[in-house]
């Protein structure tokens, strides 16, 4: 509203001056005013006199309020004040004729004006509306007096501005509104119609896949003509974006669900249909999502043969690109080590690093995996992730290697680290959980004390115990108190009966590490 | 010239009126393209995603369910056996007896074997006084964890189960909200999936449950309730869910995040001192104040949001309830836009600083008391004679027409994305809603809300002074407990 202020003030002022003017209504028509003059009998200072070409009007003539006196051309009467003098002769026919004197002076018509208006607006005189009312019908009366009201045409431009505003906005919104809706029913539309045709051909794909499936065997299948495949699936419906993608939907589903020669008679279906062309192709595209389900494709049909056009996709801008085509790769590479995941510049997301755990636990079981490539990796979340790979695939064989690097490793992760041993079991890195018991990051600290619980020794609890003294934060201190009380728990209670009157917490905090439904929480 | 500044203060409102209902239009309209943006790469995402992998992946972070309970003691048991039995390998589900004075807290100590443990309570985040924490002797029950505290309100029972959680998220619910078995799995989703923000909340979308067949702890029929009022708040609820939120979660700007279904990044919520239990709006206060930490302390985050219908929960369908709802809803939209005033207009906190945040404070804080001017701004034209029918009823049409396309495009889009109103006749009564709302619903709730402006003023609930006062930083709650601790 403030800085709209400035705005409202300008808007203001220029609109001062007009509304003021406005304020007389001293009609500017000589008809008009000569009428309201007539009604008004006399304004102080204000004369007139009529000029008449020859031959002599007779009406006004016939009026014998006016002296005429004649002069070169017509004649010309004398100086009245009285405006009722001008009788019932129409006004238009004495407008041409009548000429306005102030003081006795010939003035113009707008000075005349202007003279009765500064005498309205000091309020020397009123203006009377008229009290007897027309002489004449009213609709010639309208006629002659066109409709002027008080404050009419005060703001006509913003008045007209804002219809034709509204009046835009309508026409805008409609236009938008109908454009939308179309879009939608004709994506409604359209997405029923696309969901009969699935159906429709899906019952059409159903028999001929079953048929190649069970009652040939795979020499047959890899023999087939192209006309041979063509009874079974023909060429027109093949080019029929939505029947391929049934099909590669059904042969993808039917993958998943079998295995052995079976597998393989599909892969060879998939190929000889030329559907995996179609998967490689959709991958050169640019829209992400259909470059996302061309990898799924090719994950899904094991079409290894792709694995180069996949790898450029690992690095890929787009989150799910990049998460399918390190799965594919995982999934498929049977040679390739874990480079591409190495030299990913992108950070590893949790739901990523949990999608190629799942991946990286099953092909670890058949072949060797080289995860130390990970540790060696520029990206921080990739090496985090090998150390949580170490801890999950359970690698004792790499810690050695884990140990060497663990001095020089950022706190998030050591904290990683700390973890990995703990579940390890790694007693041999002790020196190291006590050098990170002295970090001042909270987090690291905190993991560090966990571990400590564990593979702590007798100068663990030392540490331990000078730390828990000085400790403020109560989950820490609860923390500290429990891995003392595991590392031993005469020290614990000897720690307790010491300090526990001067520290209330430290005995809530007993009995809560002493309670076994608690020994989680 | 008493005449003129009468006349030129008429001219001036009316622009002002006129540039507030092209403004009004822009915004929905704007809102409208950027859901259906959002929408749209929700589902395109969701096509390549598998939840199947999160359950017990060792990578998946643990989850905290808070449900304070306060006289829930008729449903409480079968509230808690359906939060237990969610399809999540790593949570536990906290209940916070907020005083009852019925029997909610036998009845839980009876159906799950629970016992007193010897909990260390920390008052991190300052609370009401606790009595006691329980754990079952039942391992079955090994993630319930129930505790009962004086009686403190929602936020405050909030609290105290944040000082008592464990796990890294936090999931703040109702505990009457009936969850569909993979929620936990669908709202965590977005906390791992991010790598470049820190993502500190994610807000979920809530479904209508009254008039629908529930089986097992999931809706299995969907039906539009009966009463005039339940099927608008069905069509409210689209409007605000699948056309509001995800709009403002395209841009980043989410300021609300529903207090019956939120997740919450617990080691944020602690920092900036958990809920504030002086407003009645706690669940949008946080939310703001998390955001507002975020920015102060220059750290690149994201709030997002699920547009999967994953709880249900039953709406009032009486008007004296739901006008309840609604003022006390006001009350605390003018609270947190009160507290946190700093935010408004100002670019350091981003798309909300600029956008959400003015949204909030001219169109939902302000809204009903404009619409009040507009209708007394209708009736002065019309006393002193400078009242044009024609402008009055274009601007009546494009505003009703304005209701009916976002209120048709919110339904529009729930069937083309989601289609849970299979029904024909659903969709009827739902169309006749929309025709009908904005002139037998909506001046109810405008009334409504006019009322929850007026109790502010009065000073009804809330805090005050403090409030007007607003906070200096997102960290200035926990300050101020601090004060009042130590006084």
């Amino acid at each position: 509203m403030r800085r709209l202020l400035p705005l409202l003030l300008i808007g203001v002022f220029s609109l001062v001056g007009k509304v003021s003017s406005q304020e007389m209504a001293v009609p500017t028509q000589k008809p008009v005013l000569i009428e309201l003059l007539r009604i008004q009998h006399e304004i102080p200072g204000l004369g007139y006199f009529l000029l008449l070409e020859d031959p002599l009007d007779s009406t006004l003539v016939q009026n014998s309020g006016f002296k005429w006196t004649r002069y070169d051309s017509g004649w010309v009467s004398g100086i009245k004040e009285d405006f009722t003098l001008l009788g019932a002769v129409d006004s238009d026919t004495v407008s041409s004729r009548l000429n306005f004197t102030i003081l006795s002076e010939p003035v113009a018509d707008s000075v005349a004006v202007q003279y009765i208006s500064q005498l309205v607006s000091r309020g020397d005189i009123d203006l009377p509306l008229a009290q007897d009312g027309p002489q004449e019908d009213l609709v010639s009366y309208a006629l002659k007096s066109p409709y002027a009201p008080v404050y009419g045409n005060r703001f006509s431009f913003t008045a007209d501005l804002k219809i034709f505003i509204v009046t835009g906005i309508i026409l805008t919104f409609f236009v938008f509104s109908i454009s939308m809706f179309i879009v939608m029913l004709v994506v409604k539309s359209r997405k029923s119609k696309k969901e009969a045709l699935e159906k429709e051909y899906d019952q059409m794909v159903v028999d001929p896949l079953t048929n190649l499936l069970f009652e040939k065997d795979l020499d047959e299948i890899r023999k087939m003509t192209e006309a041979d495949f063509e009874s079974f699936f023909p060429k027109h419906l093949l080019q029929d974006l939505v029947y391929r993608e049934v099909l590669i939907d059904r042969i993808i589903g039917l993958n998943k669900k079998m295995k052995g020669e079976f597998k393989e008679k599909l892969k060879t279906l998939y190929n000889r249909l030329g559907l995996a062309k179609v998967s490689v192709g959709k991958i050169k595209l640019s829209q992400w999502h259909i470059v996302a389900e061309g990898l799924v494709e090719i994950n899904e049909m094991d079409l290894f043969e792709y694995l180069p056009e996949v790898k450029n996709l690992t690095n890929s801008s787009n989150f799910q690109v990049r998460s399918l085509a390190v799965s594919a790769m995982l999934n498929l590479s049977e040679k390739s080590d874990l480079s591409f995941l190495r030299d990913q510049t992108y950070p590893l997301s949790q739901w990523q690093q949990m999608k190629y755990l799942r991946i990286i636990k099953f092909v670890s079981q058949q072949r060797s995996l080289k995860i130390e490539m990970l540790f060696e990796s520029k990206n921080k979340s990739i090496r985090i992730f090998g150390y949580k790979l170490v801890r999950i695939l359970g690698r004792i064989d790499l810690l050695e290697m884990l140990s060497s690097m663990a001095p020089n490793l950022e706190d998030e992760e050591k904290a990683e680290l700390l973890k990995t041993y703990l579940e390890l079991g790694a007693h041999m890195e002790v020196d190291f959980v006590n050098s990170c018991l002295e970090s001042k990051n909270p987090r690291l600290l905190m993991q560090a004390v966990k571990a400590a619980k564990v593979l702590g020794d007798e100068s663990t609890l030392e540490i331990l115990l000078g730390k828990v003294a000085e400790e403020r934060e109560f989950t820490t201190k609860l923390q500290i108190m429990r891995s003392i009380h595991e590392l031993d728990k005469s020290r614990f209670e000897q720690f307790i009966s010491e300090y526990g009157n001067s520290d209330s917490d430290l005995l809530r905090v007993r009995d809560h590490i002493l309670d076994p439904r608690l020994a989680n929480v | 010239m008493y005449s003129f500044l009468f006349f030129l203060i008429l001219e001036v409102v009316g622009w002002i009126f006129l540039a507030l209902s092209f403004g009004v239009i822009l915004v929905y309209m704007t809102m409208m393209i950027l859901s259906s943006l959002e929408l749209r790469d929700y589902l395109r995402k969701n096509q390549f995603t598998d939840y199947g992998d999160i359950i017990t992946s060792p990578i998946a972070p643990g989850v905290s369910m808070l449900a304070p309970a306060f006289n829930e003691g008729q449903t409480i048991v079968q509230n808690v056996k359906s939060l237990l039995s969610l399809h999540y390998g790593k949570f536990e589900v906290v209940i916070i007896n907020d005083g009852s004075k019925d029997d909610t807290l036998e009845k839980l100590i009876e159906s799950f074997e629970l016992e007193k443990t010897s909990f260390a309570y920390n008052s991190d985040i300052e609370t009401k006084p606790v009595r006691g924490v329980y754990k079952s002797r039942n391992m079955s029950y090994r993630r319930l964890v129930v505790i009962d505290k004086e009686n403190g309100g929602k936020a405050d029972a909030l609290n105290t189960g944040i000082n008592v959680a464990s796990m890294e998220l936090l999931a703040c619910i109702d505990v009457d909200c009936i969850l569909s078995s993979d929620s936990i799995s669908r709202m965590v989703r977005p906390f791992m999936e991010e790598t470049n923000r820190k993502v500190i909340a994610v807000g979920g979308v809530i479904g209508i449950a009254n008039n629908c067949d529930v089986q097992d702890g999931t809706v299995t029929r969907y039906r539009v309730p009966e009463s005039i009022l339940g099927k608008f708040q069905v069509v409210e609820y689209f409007r605000a869910f699948l056309m509001g939120r995800m709009a403002w979660s395209r841009i980043n700007a989410l300021m609300l995040i529903s207090g019956a279904f939120g997740f919450f990044r617990a080691d944020i919520v602690r920092k900036v001192g958990g809920y504030f239990p002086k407003t009645v709006g706690e669940d949008m206060e946080l939310v703001v104040r998390m955001r507002r930490y975020m920015h102060e302390q220059g750290i690149p985050f994201k709030i997002g949001f699920v547009p999967d219908l994953l709880c249900w929960t039953e709406v009032p369908e009486s008007e004296e309830i739901l006008s309840r709802q609604r003022n006390r809803w006001m009350r605390g939209t003018i609270e947190t836009l009160q507290l946190h005033k700093q935010i408004n207009l100002n670019p350091k906190f981003g798309a909300v600083g600029m956008l959400t945040f003015p949204y909030w404070t001219v169109l939902e804080k302000n809204g009903p008391i404009l619409e009040v001017l507009g209708l007394v701004y209708t009736l002065v034209l019309l006393l002193v004679g400078d009242f044009s029918a024609l402008y009055f009823f274009a601007l009546l049409v494009m505003m009703y027409l304005l209701s009916l396309l976002v209120s048709s495009f919110s339904v529009l889009y729930e069937q083309l994305a989601f289609n849970y109103y299979k029904d024909k006749k659903d969709l009827k009564k739902l169309i006749w809603t929309i025709l009908s709302e904005p002139f037998v619903i909506h001046p109810k709730v405008v009334w409504w809300g006019i009322k929850g402006h007026w109790d502010f003023v009065k000073g009804k609930g809330g805090w005050g002074s403090m409030i007007r006062q607003g906070f200096k930083s997102a960290e200035e709650k926990k300050a101020l407990e601090t004060e009042s601790n130590t006084q």
